[in-house]
């Protein structure tokens, strides 16, 4: 099973191809290829992820390009870490691919849509098989095409077009990093192999600038991707793609790439604490500031958006503090609850169509099973006892303590206080009390729709048993036969959970007082402190700083670009033109056409040869 | 022998070539021009009798090539003339400042 | 016959042309088959060509050489013989410009359609030109790669200042004059070559110059001397590809040529430049090309970052596409400048990949030209919802034009950034913004044209691409996306050659 493991990416691929070149003809066939595509796809996962778990690993490896005497190899490699990555990438994708053809029901571009599905599973999938740094970067690449015609998929709507354009350059400035990362690690290694770098490091042959350099050079890559802080303002305008893309986007794929990119290359920061810290401060300082953005959002999506950006910043945060385990735990759990939870807000913006939640409200009795599921997926992610955002998110606070970044740990527990707040304030302001506008016709949506909520909603649940510290910790055990030494398992002082838990039940608390008692004034923030909430409701103004500085500096650039080009480059173009014609203008007027001017000049002329001969003496002589 | 040096020969014919020189650079007259050719022509058959009597080896070479000098000259007036007086028919006029159709 | 294949290949331009003359010009039919099929002959004639190469030997291949002009010079030391021969040949590289210079010719005889006027003289000149073309790349001495070059100047001036837009014949003018002094240049330097060295033949000079110092100097090939030459080779090819700041007559014709010969000329005609400096440069200069390449990898950068930072504030489509050539060819710059197989073989990967590239994109904004008779970026919009196909293949060029993995542009970009690396990663390093920007610009106008919604109301853009505009785009892409996801394709052609310049650098 292993050695067809190649196939997986394929299938949607070929759904892709077949989408594309047949996409008059599809129409509602285009579903069923998709679905069957992806299908087939999570299949194999599961194949390939249980012969992995008795132990197997594989390789192989074709010559892509012979450069002198270097060969580059493109391949496929199945371990611990990327089986497992396999099946949650299959998964969300093929009940995304599911739910979409109920949300997406009527629009003439299904085909397209689908294609497009394709194509981005595809790039996710050739992205965790990759066993080669420039695969990964090719894949990587892919990944990013894919969610920005994703994101512009409502290519006629101005907001979507900026959007999608936003989300390619701003990945792609992180790509640039990883570009220069891994062409640096070929100078120093001599490949772009996993297994070679890793040698060269574990040998001490690169000189530790070099692994801090090219450490955080890729971690700039995954900057981009994962949407960390500086490289984070695309991915809440991301939200302009259909719904489902946004699960598939935050869930499974695109996002997912920057913490699978440093999972992958783990050793190579764990080989430099100061890429380490980094990255811990990178995500803890992350995840704090895109909670507090979350907490005044007014669209639905939006501040799921910022609640991914702050808990992908958990992901790193618990990557750089060398809890390796903790970070792939939490990746895993927060695909199934997050993707719960966007599939959960599509089905509510489906039923009221619109995404302001001031406009929403009282819809718990109207959707019986998207409420609860909702919840469900609240619940986890607030590390709500029991579920299983509770157990992932206590590990990386373990981590982050045990490696004595006591800082880092004090913002993760603000940043999961938070986080339990504005979960709530959705939930209580979208399904509780009375509605805020006028709706009609709400009802559930179909069961192409509900069934893939029900299955995420079991899974958010229970995905949490496959590493506690009670029932065993099976996903440590799995990962520890993969490349990376773990050290121990962090079993962290019992207090952790009892505040953990404390804090999410504060902020839950605290958002039932404001939004369903009401016993709290909605707005003391914003009347005690105007500047505060004004700073945060702008999402800290980093957008309008970007515009100002990097933006206003590019056009400005490019604008006296032009002007240089105008006015130096073709003006000494014309001056040399302009001489030319002076010249000749002159010698035109010695043309006068009287032979007995030329006569002149001729006499004239020998006599100045003459002079010259015989004042030198001959040229020749 | 003739007591006169080449040297007088020779600043004869440079004082009647410059002469012609500067009258067909200068005349306005386009038959003073032809005549001012003419004396040029004369100052080089100057020359050439005077180098083929005082050379090294004197002989007559140089005074028959004179005549041939002074037939093609005779010829070559004809054709100036001629020339001219076709020009004139175009264009009523001897002076050679008005000759300027080479510009064009 | 297969010792005169490559002549043949040449050549068989001419026939067309021999056809044509009795074809009559209004018959815009037969024209128009006569083009297409004259072209084909050609890339049926690089294909057999291909076959008949072998890869894996190294060195020119497919030969021919023929005694053609001979002199005697009588000099105080004794009698000089002066010979120029007839010797065409190819190896890898010369193989892979032919190939892609049938291949380009043959679409762009097909992009011609839409030119209603003056037909027939458009087709001879443009058979004359594609002579020239072939004629450049497997030419193997210095005189006669020369005719062949200004054989390329001349049909290429009124190609470009018959048929085209407004402003056309400034561009043409612009174009005759700075090409015209390159090759003076050009000229002056071969000259000075063959006096000193006494030949004319690539293999012959690259044996000369690979002499050792003592013996060079007794032949007055001073130290002084040859890198003269070198800068002066480098700064005629530098028109030609263009470096900035030599590059605004090709923005001219890039804006006002028709798009068939855009393709032709951003495609072909700009590689000559590259190919220049590879087989005269680097070939036969190694050591000194060697002591410019922090200048070059300079002039790469400055190129790479000039074009992008002025492609994004252009208004004219066609204007962005030219500004990106001049960002791309300085991608092949950098290639060169670093000097080892990384970075020339991505530099010969450029060649080609924007060869393919930017032919495809002219001919979309020709095509759209053609609907809309405009290129402003202003008046476009949701091109995506009239006209699909074009959008798709829009978008798909643009994204090969940035970059994107999978395809051509990746490649090259990335193993020239790989070689230069190594040795200037500095320099390197600040060139990878250009990464960041051509996204920016390449977005921004194919984003300005496909997305959004139509400026006009109605049918502003009427029907999507006819089978005679599709065959030359999804050719293009398919190139594209062959050569990026199995570069090994070029990259075996390429091998010995690269092999034989590396023996040049000296390891």
């Amino acid at each position: 099973m292993l050695q067809n493991a190649w196939l997986i990416p394929l299938f949607p691929l070929l759904s892709f191809i077949v989408l594309t070149a047949f996409r008059r003809h599809t129409g509602r066939l285009a579903a069923v290829i998709g679905l069957a595509a992806t299908g087939a796809s999570l299949l194999m996962a599961l194949m390939v992820f249980a012969e992995q778990w008795q132990g197997n690993s594989f390789k192989a490896e074709i010559t892509w390009l012979e450069i002198g005497d270097k060969i580059i190899t493109m391949g496929y490699e199945v371990n611990p870490l990327n089986a497992l990555m396999l099946v949650i990438v299959t998964l969300v994708s093929f009940l995304v691919h599911l739910y979409s053809k109920g949300y997406m029901e009527g629009d003439s571009r299904i085909s397209v849509f689908y294609a497009y599905l394709g194509l981005f599973t595809f790039a996710m999938l050739g992205l965790v098989l990759s066993p080669n740094l420039l695969q990964v970067y090719i894949f990587w690449e892919l990944v990013g095409l894919g969610s920005f015609l994703l994101i512009g998929y409502y290519y006629f709507k101005p907001e979507a077009k900026a959007a999608a354009k936003k989300a390619f350059i701003m990945t792609r400035i992180g790509d640039v990093g990883l570009f220069i990362g891994i062409i640096l690690l070929f100078w120093q290694t001599g490949s772009f192999e996993y297994d070679e770098i890793f040698k060269a490091v574990a040998n001490q042959e690169i000189s530790q600038t070099m692994i801090t350099l090219t450490a955080l050079l890729v971690f700039v890559g995954a900057i981009g991707k994962s949407g960390q802080l500086p490289l984070h303002t695309w991915l809440p305008d991301a939200m302009e793609g259909p719904t489902p893309v946004s699960a598939l986007i935050h869930a499974a794929t695109m996002v997912a790439a920057g913490v699978y990119l440093v999972a992958s290359a783990f050793p190579l920061f764990e080989a430099s604490q100061t890429a380490l810290t980094t990255v811990a401060a990178v995500g803890g300082a992350t995840a704090i500031f895109a909670a507090s953005i979350g907490l005044m959002q007014k669209d639905i999506k939006r501040v799921l958006a910022y609640s991914t950006v702050s808990q992908l910043g958990y992901m790193m945060l618990a990557l750089g503090s060398a809890g390796y385990t903790a970070g792939i735990f939490h990746l895993t759990t927060h695909a199934f609850f997050k993707a719960l939870l966007f599939l959960a807000a599509g089905s509510v913006i489906h039923a009221v169509h619109t995404q302001n939640i001031e406009e929403m409200g009282g819809l718990w009795k109207k959707l019986r099973l998207t409420g609860p599921l909702f919840l469900i997926g609240a619940l986890a992610i607030s590390g709500f006892p029991l579920l299983s955002g509770f157990f992932s998110k206590d590990e990386i606070l373990a981590a982050v303590y045990a490696d004595g970044r006591y800082g880092l740990f004090v913002l993760a527990l603000i940043a999961a206080f938070m986080t339990s707040f504005y979960m709530f304030r959705l939930f209580f302001m979208v399904f509780s009390g009375q509605p805020r506008s006028k709706q009609d016709g709400v009802h559930e949506s179909g069961w192409t729709m509900t069934l893939p909520m029900i299955v995420l909603g079991v899974l958010a649940v229970v995905a949490g048993y496959v590493n506690t510290p009670w029932f065993g910790t099976f996903l440590n055990d799995y990962l520890a036969q993969g490349p990376v030494e773990l050290a121990h398992e962090h079993h962290g002082p019992l207090w952790i959970p009892i505040a953990a838990t404390t804090v999410s039940l504060l902020g839950i608390l605290l958002a039932y007082l404001m939004y369903a008692k009401k016993s709290l004034s909605r707005d003391w923030l914003s009347r005690s402190f105007p500047s505060v909430s004004d700073i945060i409701y702008n999402k800290w103004f980093v957008d309008e700083a970007y515009e100002a500085t990097f933006i206003k500096g590019t056009k400005a650039a490019s604008c006296g670009g032009t002007l240089i080009d105008r006015y130096i480059v073709e003006g000494a173009a014309e001056g040399t033109v302009s001489a030319v014609q002076l010249l000749a203008k002159s010698g035109n007027k010695v043309q006068d056409g009287k032979v007995q001017t030329y006569g002149t000049v001729v006499i004239l002329g020998l006599a100045v040869i003459f002079a010259v001969v015989a004042l030198t003496g001959g040229y020749f002589s | 022998m003739s007591s006169v040096p080449l040297s007088m020969y020779l600043m004869l014919a440079l004082i009647l070539f410059c002469i012609g020189l500067f009258g067909a650079l200068t005349k306005k007259n386009a038959v003073i021009v032809l005549i001012s050719i003419e004396l040029m022509l004369n100052a080089v058959n100057i020359n050439l009798v005077a180098f083929s009597k005082y050379s090294l080896h004197p002989g007559l070479s140089g005074q028959i090539f004179t005549l041939f000098t002074i037939a093609v000259a005779a010829a070559e007036a004809a054709v100036g003339l001629a020339i001219l007086i076709a020009l004139y028919r175009n264009r009523p006029t001897v002076s050679v400042d008005e000759m300027d159709t080479m510009k064009h | 016959m297969s010792s005169m294949l490559l002549t043949l290949l040449i050549f068989s331009p001419l026939l067309s042309v021999l056809i044509l003359l009795f074809v009559p010009s209004d018959d815009e039919k037969t024209l128009k088959m006569t083009g297409v099929l004259g072209a084909l002959l050609p890339l049926i004639a690089a294909v057999t060509a291909f076959t008949a190469f072998d890869t894996a030997e190294s060195g020119v291949q497919l030969e021919e050489v023929y005694q053609w002009i001979t002199y005697e010079v009588f000099q105080a030391n004794g009698e000089l013989n002066y010979s120029i021969q007839y010797h065409i040949g190819a190896d890898g590289l010369s193989m892979i410009l032919i190939l892609l210079t049938a291949f380009i010719a043959f679409l762009a005889s097909i992009a011609s359609f839409s030119i209603k006027e003056k037909l027939k003289s458009f087709y001879i000149l443009f058979f004359i030109l594609e002579l020239g073309m072939l004629g450049v790349f497997s030419a193997q001495n210095l005189f006669l790669f020369f005719v062949f070059f200004e054989l390329t100047l001349v049909p290429m001036f009124f190609l470009i200042g018959r048929y085209g837009y407004l402003n056309r014949e400034k561009a043409a003018w612009s174009f005759l004059i700075y090409n015209g002094i390159g090759s003076a240049i050009l000229l002056i330097a071969f000259v000075a070559l063959f006096m000193k060295s006494g030949s004319m033949a690539f293999d012959q000079l690259k044996a000369v110059f690979a002499l050792p110092e003592a013996d060079l100097k007794e032949m007055y090939l001073t130290e002084n001397f040859r890198m003269g030459i070198l800068i002066a080779i480098l700064a005629a090819f530098a028109v030609k590809l263009p470096v900035v700041p030599l590059h605004t007559w090709m923005l001219r014709v890039h804006a006002e040529a028709h798009p068939a010969i855009v393709m032709i000329h951003s495609g072909i005609l700009l590689k000559i430049g590259a190919y220049g400096m590879i087989r005269f440069g680097l070939g036969i200069f190694p050591e000194e090309f060697k002591s410019l390449a922090g200048v070059i990898a300079v002039l790469g950068v400055v190129n790479l970052l000039y074009g992008a930072f002025l492609a994004l504030s252009q208004s004219d489509m066609k204007k962005v596409l030219a500004y990106s050539s001049v960002s791309h060819m300085g991608i092949v710059l950098i290639g060169l400048a670093a000097l080892n197989e990384y970075g020339i073989q991505g530099a010969v990967f450029q060649t080609v990949s924007h060869g393919l590239i930017s032919a495809l994109l002219f001919f979309l904004v020709g095509v759209l030209y053609n609907r809309r008779g405009s290129s402003q970026l202003h008046d476009f919009g949701g091109l995506a919802s009239q006209m699909p196909v074009a959008a798709g293949l829009l978008l798909a060029g643009g994204l090969a034009s940035l970059g994107l993995p999978g395809m051509s542009g990746f490649i090259s970009e990335f193993m020239a950034f790989l070689g230069l690396f190594e040795v200037m990663p500095v320099t390197a390093a600040v060139g990878t913004i250009g990464l960041i920007l051509t996204a920016v610009y390449v977005l921004r106008a194919v984003l300005g044209v496909t997305f959004g919604r139509v400026k006009r109301e109605g049918t502003v853009y009427g029907a999507d691409m006819t089978a005679a505009e599709r065959f030359p785009a999804f050719m293009l892409l398919a190139a594209i996306i062959i050569i990026g996801c199995y570069p090994a394709l070029l990259s075996g052609l390429l091998g010995a050659t690269l092999e034989s310049i590396k023996l040049g650098l000296g390891g």
